[in-house]
């Protein structure tokens, strides 16, 4: 029995202590797995590959100059202004578009049609026709950025608002609710966690559709620092830009995540 | 009055609205979508000219480049790494998702970097992958499968771990072997999860594949999608998109009607 017990079990293992319980077993597991991957990966490229491959070492020693670059600020700035911008309009509309379709079936009905189907979409293949329509542009990149907070943002709120319990809407009824107090009053609050986990989804996705966008139309940004770093072989420089981008969508993750308990602490997943 | 009448005037309005709300509403409303769509597609393409070519322009392109052009060759190539990603993602995602849950000490050393790997946008990775492992099938196969193994691996593995305490107590008191234990309890179990990210990775090897046809030598369906923007030709370009989304409506319609059969006993658990 206990041998069943403890085999499938996240909690923390209670055997291998120091340091009063600070120093866990499992605490410790990730630094050593980490730096053997980094040991592993240095020693490959070291001993298998040509020298202008990234390494681990090469990378902490191409950080100082990377970011006193005037072009890395400016390409910071351009992508995540551009992701920023793109989220905070794709999420109002959203919001918007979502509670309306919520709360009309006949809306609902209307536009589930496109909605799902580009939400079914690689929005990767959405570029192509963007790039037709408005050019080489930075303008291409906020367009689709749009679109991929947008899309989540209305699909979840749609079915946030619509979910919502009918003693909500028989208090406000009696209380003499009229439409827009009902929409954001009682559907849009109780619709937070759904809507946050709308946004969440479509920042990851808007930022590697930020990228894509750059890359394939030419737009100066991270993204395409990236790729045109790599390009003229100097593979370190490319890989601190990746740590940048990575480390931004690791933050922008677990932000999303406070938010979500900040605003909806009754909702739990 | 004016509040709860202004409230109520609306609300009837559209209960009034309801109560003619046979059945045809609904295929109405959907069939006016379609049409007001086609005709407004119709209508801007006759007048914008290159840039934006007309629905039955585009339809007739469509069906041109199935018939004699690089449409279905490229479908043939973009098809095999979808399929082989997927393949992979299942099986490498359910093994990997069952080891996490089952050896704790590898799961705490491994879970930090497979959560940033995920958190990591996978295209930004595409120069690195190429330079270590040049632009052949396996280093696209390395970047679509990037993109779209995590939902499987993570939902098998948080399915595995949430595993009430009880199911396995008592298959423990009847005397369940270890292979038992896996067919009644936990394969049961973790179903539901598993579909959950394999319907998930459906619709993400699109995305992979795409990207790796995009980012590493364009190559399959994505070369003749670029193809298309490098000669300016819209009909081209809309053609090829329309036929991806419906593609992509089939292949996450047909992940839907899978995990609904495969988890019909249980409509609740997984979210």
């Amino acid at each position: 029995m206990a041998t069943y017990s403890s085999r499938i079990d996240a909690a923390p293992s209670a055997r291998w202590r120091w340091g009063g319980g600070l120093i866990t077993r499992e605490r410790v597991a990730p630094v050593v797995a980490g730096a053997v991957l980094l040991v592993i990966w240095e020693a490959w490229v070291r001993t298998q590959l040509p020298d202008f491959v990234a390494r681990p070492s090469g990378i902490v020693m191409a950080i100082p100059f990377t970011i006193t670059t005037r072009e890395f600020w400016s390409d910071v700035g351009a992508t995540l202004g551009a992701i920023l911008q793109g989220v905070t309009i794709g999420s109002v509309a959203g919001i918007l578009i979502g509670v309306a379709m919520g709360r009309m079936r006949e809306l609902n009905w209307f536009l589930s049609t496109y909605i799902r189907a580009l939400y079914a979409l690689p929005l990767v293949a959405l570029v192509p026709i963007v790039i037709l329509w408005v050019g080489y542009q930075p303008a291409a990149r906020l367009i689709i950025v749009v679109i991929s907070v947008f899309l989540p943002v209305a699909v979840t709120t749609a079915d946030g608002t619509r979910a919502i319990s009918k003693d909500y809407l028989d208090v406000g009824k009696m209380f003499g609710a009229r439409t827009h107090n009902v929409w954001f009053g009682i559907a849009l609050p109780s619709a937070t966690p759904y809507i946050v986990a709308g946004i969440e989804l479509g920042f990851a996705r808007g930022i590697t559709n930020a990228i894509a966008v750059e890359v394939l139309a030419s737009v100066n940004g991270m993204g395409m620092s990236v790729f045109t770093k790599s390009n003229e072989l100097n593979e370190n420089a490319s890989l601190v830009y990746v740590l940048c981008l990575a480390i931004f969508a690791v933050g922008v993750r677990s932000l999303m995540i406070r938010f979500r308990h900040w605003l909806a602490p009754w909702y739990h997943r | 009055m004016t509040t709860a009448g202004g409230a109520e005037s609306f609300e009837t309005r559209l209960a009034r609205f309801r109560i003619v709300n046979a059945w045809w509403i609904r295929p109405a409303c959907y069939a006016l979508s379609i049409v007001l769509l086609l005709c407004a597609w119709q209508a801007l393409g006759n007048s914008f000219g290159v840039l934006f070519v007309p629905f039955t322009t585009t339809m007739s392109r469509l069906w041109d480049m199935l018939q004699s052009g690089p449409l279905l060759p490229g479908l043939v190539v973009s098809g095999k790494l979808y399929g082989v990603t997927l393949a992979i993602n299942i099986v490498l995602g359910v093994t990997v998702g069952l080891l996490l849950a089952r050896i704790k000490l590898i799961a705490a050393a491994f879970e930090p970097y497979i959560y940033t790997l995920y958190a990591t946008p996978t295209i930004s990775l595409v120069p690195f992958v190429s330079v270590m492992f040049g632009f052949e099938f396996g280093s696209r196969v390395l970047v679509s499968v990037l993109i779209s193994i995590f939902p499987i691996l993570i939902g098998v593995t948080e399915g595995a771990r949430s595993i009430p305490r009880q199911h396995l107590d008592v298959a423990a008191i009847f005397g369940s072997t270890e292979g038992q234990l896996w067919r009644d309890v936990i394969v049961p179990y973790v179903t539901p999860y598993a579909m959950s990210g394999i319907k998930q990775s459906i619709a993400l090897s699109m995305v992979g594949t795409l990207v790796a046809e995009f980012f590493l030598n364009p190559d399959g369906v994505a070369a003749v999608l670029l193809q298309g923007t490098t000669i300016v030709d819209s009909g081209w370009v809309l053609a090829v998109t329309i036929f991806i989304a419906a593609i992509a409506v089939v292949l996450v319609g047909v992940g839907e009607l899978i995990e609904r059969y495969l988890v019909r006993w249980r409509h609740t658990a997984v979210g």
